[in-house]
């Protein structure tokens, strides 16, 4: 409990110290805002297009689609506020040094380089993002009950853990490598696959989508609640999946941490 | 008094990655990767007492970091034992973490864009200090390090300097019992070194903080540290007194003469090697028991204004030092070097 309480100081800290950076720099986030304006209209130009063909992508309607679309802009606004700037600059740190100087102090490295830094503007990607699923679901005229509120949120968390740990496995690489900054670029070209249901992938790729590099759970799932049409089962097994990816990068990252430690920087 | 740290035989080898030089020989590194074993550290042992400051000295690439890493745990050790702070320092965890301070000269902890004071209340946080403490010594540190309104200006726009006394202070509101300091004046100007070397002084009196420090810096030395360890390609080559290590390595004195009449170098030499000859003005060394005797024959022998006996300056004690060993430690090194191994798959 008192760990806890420590943890949340620590954590408030970081992020009022990154409030304070970050309202030095106003500009990013008119820039940062019109960015994500310009992407989220692309993005649903392109769906448009695809439904000019069709009246179905993988069972999902256009609406539906959209509302999967903002679930997705949602998650990237997350990895954009805390991913990125916090893990993401982890091969930066081990490569300089710098990292020395987290591992000396009297708090998990892990948590300090995840959570250090916020690109506070971001965030303005998660309301646009989940702004947009409402909409389309208001749009798809569905009823929204209790059932898909609450399904969402621990979906939406269980995708939150996922790209996390994809983060953390893909970061860790760092302690063996040290440049490993192309990683972050991996991740990109990963997560974008993402932007579909993964329904509408042959069935090779949606086995690895599923088993593999578990992007499946990050919007489908979500959005499958958000829409009404997850299985409670489903949902039990996204939470199991969120905890099990969570376990493995923490053991990855202290095998890592480990070599890093007993080979030197 | 118990001691703040100890040292038992330890030792750090690493693997460094051989690669012939050219393209073709980055390639066969990158297929099929060579490893030399370095022993960056050898088997070094030493003790502190809690309260004492020990500069550690060695040319670069000597060990000195290394060891520093391995005490405040950031390294395993390949072989060997090491406790500080009553804590095994790989195993000790965050109570051990809370005991110590780590400062590396080429590194910052503060954060660029913001005042020192914001970095000061986020290491509050992380070392769990209550407020009524974080206030006396931050109000302490302030005065002694002499900061005033540097801690409210954004650290870029601070000087190397400033910055570096805002690091210390960042790095001592937990008030660690044993400090690690890394060059902690490296580049600094005269001014900002000397306010350092006495702020370091006046702490370790008022805390009994135990201070282990490298520098390049011999007048870091002779102001802070009464005794010194000396490391040259990973091995401690002398622990003592700095006087000790000048009668040891150096077992010279320098007569320093100013003549009030011209005396020609040939017959100078009748009495030591002459160091330095510039009239009225030279030099003389001569071995350490027999200063006095030659001090004497002087004064009685010629036209003497002035005389004065000096121990050697400790630069050159540590090179000719470093300069003695090179030889002989030439010669082991290269014997691991054949010791050649793949790498495991």
């Amino acid at each position: 409990m008192k760990r806890i309480r420590r943890t949340m100081v620590v954590l408030l800290a970081f992020w009022k110290l990154n409030w304070l950076e970050e309202l030095q720099y106003r500009g990013n986030f008119v820039a940062s805002l019109l960015s994500t304006v310009f992407w989220l209209a692309m993005a649903m130009l392109t769906v448009a297009l695809y439904f000019g063909h069709t009246t179905q992508l993988g069972g999902w309607g256009y609406w539906d689609v959209v509302v999967l679309l903002g679930v997705f802009n949602a998650l990237t606004g997350v990895v954009e506020t805390v991913l990125r700037p916090g893990i993401g600059h982890l091969p930066t740190d081990v490569r300089s040094g710098a990292l020395d100087l987290v591992l000396v102090r009297p708090v998990d490295a892990q948590f300090y380089v995840s959570f250090r830094r916020l690109d506070v503007w971001r965030l303005a990607d998660v309301v646009l993002g989940l702004g947009l699923s409402a909409y389309a679901l208001a749009q798809t005229g569905r009823s929204v009950g209790v059932w898909q509120i609450v399904s969402f949120i621990v979906t939406f968390a269980v995708a939150i853990a996922v790209v996390y740990s994809i983060w953390v496995t893909l970061m860790s690489f760092a302690f063996w490598f040290v440049a490993v900054e192309n990683m972050a670029t991996l991740f990109d070209a990963v997560i974008d696959a993402a932007r579909y249901p993964v329904s509408a992938y042959p069935g090779a790729l949606r086995f690895v989508f599923v088993y593999l590099i578990p992007i499946a759970w990050t919007t489908t799932i979500p959005a499958s609640a958000l829409t009404g049409r997850l299985d409670p089962s489903l949902a039990m097994w996204a939470v199991v999946v969120g905890v099990a990816a969570l376990g493995a990068s923490r053991l990855l990252w202290r095998v890592a941490l480990k070599r890093y430690t007993s080979a030197g920087g | 008094m118990p001691n703040a740290i100890v040292a038992t035989n330890l030792t750090k080898t690493y693997d460094v990655k051989v690669r012939d030089p050219g393209i073709k020989g980055a390639l066969a590194a990158l297929v099929r990767p060579r490893y030399r074993q370095v022993r960056a550290v050898d088997s070094v042992s030493f003790a502190i007492e809690r309260g004492d400051a020990v500069a550690f000295l060695g040319p670069n690439g000597a060990g000195k970091t290394t060891t520093l890493k391995m005490l405040t745990g950031l390294l395993f050790p390949s072989a060997g034992r090491a406790e500080v702070a009553e804590h095994d320092p790989w195993t000790g965890g965050n109570p051990f973490r809370r005991r110590i301070a780590f400062v590396l000269g080429n590194k910052q902890q503060l954060l660029w864009d913001l005042p020192a004071e914001e970095s000061f209340r986020l290491n509050r946080a992380i070392y769990g200090v209550s407020l009524a403490d974080y206030t006396t010594r931050r109000a302490e540190l302030v005065e002694l390090l002499v900061l005033g309104e540097l801690i409210d200006k954004p650290v870029r726009q601070l000087s190397l300097g400033e910055r570096m006394k805002c690091e210390l202070a960042a790095a001592l509101l937990h008030q660690p019992e044993v400090l690690f300091l890394d060059e902690p004046t490296l580049g600094l100007d005269l001014d900002a070194q000397q306010t350092i070397r006495t702020f370091l002084g006046e702490y370790r009196r008022r805390h009994g903080a135990t201070i282990l420090l490298t520098s390049h810096y011999m007048a870091d030395v002779t102001a802070l540290a009464s005794r010194v360890l000396i490391i040259n390609r990973g091995r401690l080559l002398h622990d003592g007194e700095l006087s000790e290590l000048v009668t040891r390595i150096a077992p010279i004195k320098r007569i320093e003469l100013v003549l009030s009449e011209p005396v020609p170098r040939a017959r100078l030499e009748e009495y030591g090697t002459v160091a330095h000859y510039a009239p009225p003005r030279a030099t003389l060394e001569v071995p350490r028991e027999t200063a006095t005797a030659a001090s004497t024959r002087l004064l009685t022998d010629l036209a003497v204004a002035d005389l004065s006996i000096q121990d050697p300056p400790i630069e050159e004690v540590i090179r000719i030092a470093f300069g003695e060993t090179e030889q002989d430690a030439g010669a082991e090194a290269e014997a691991p070097r054949a010791d050649v191994r793949r790498a495991p798959p």
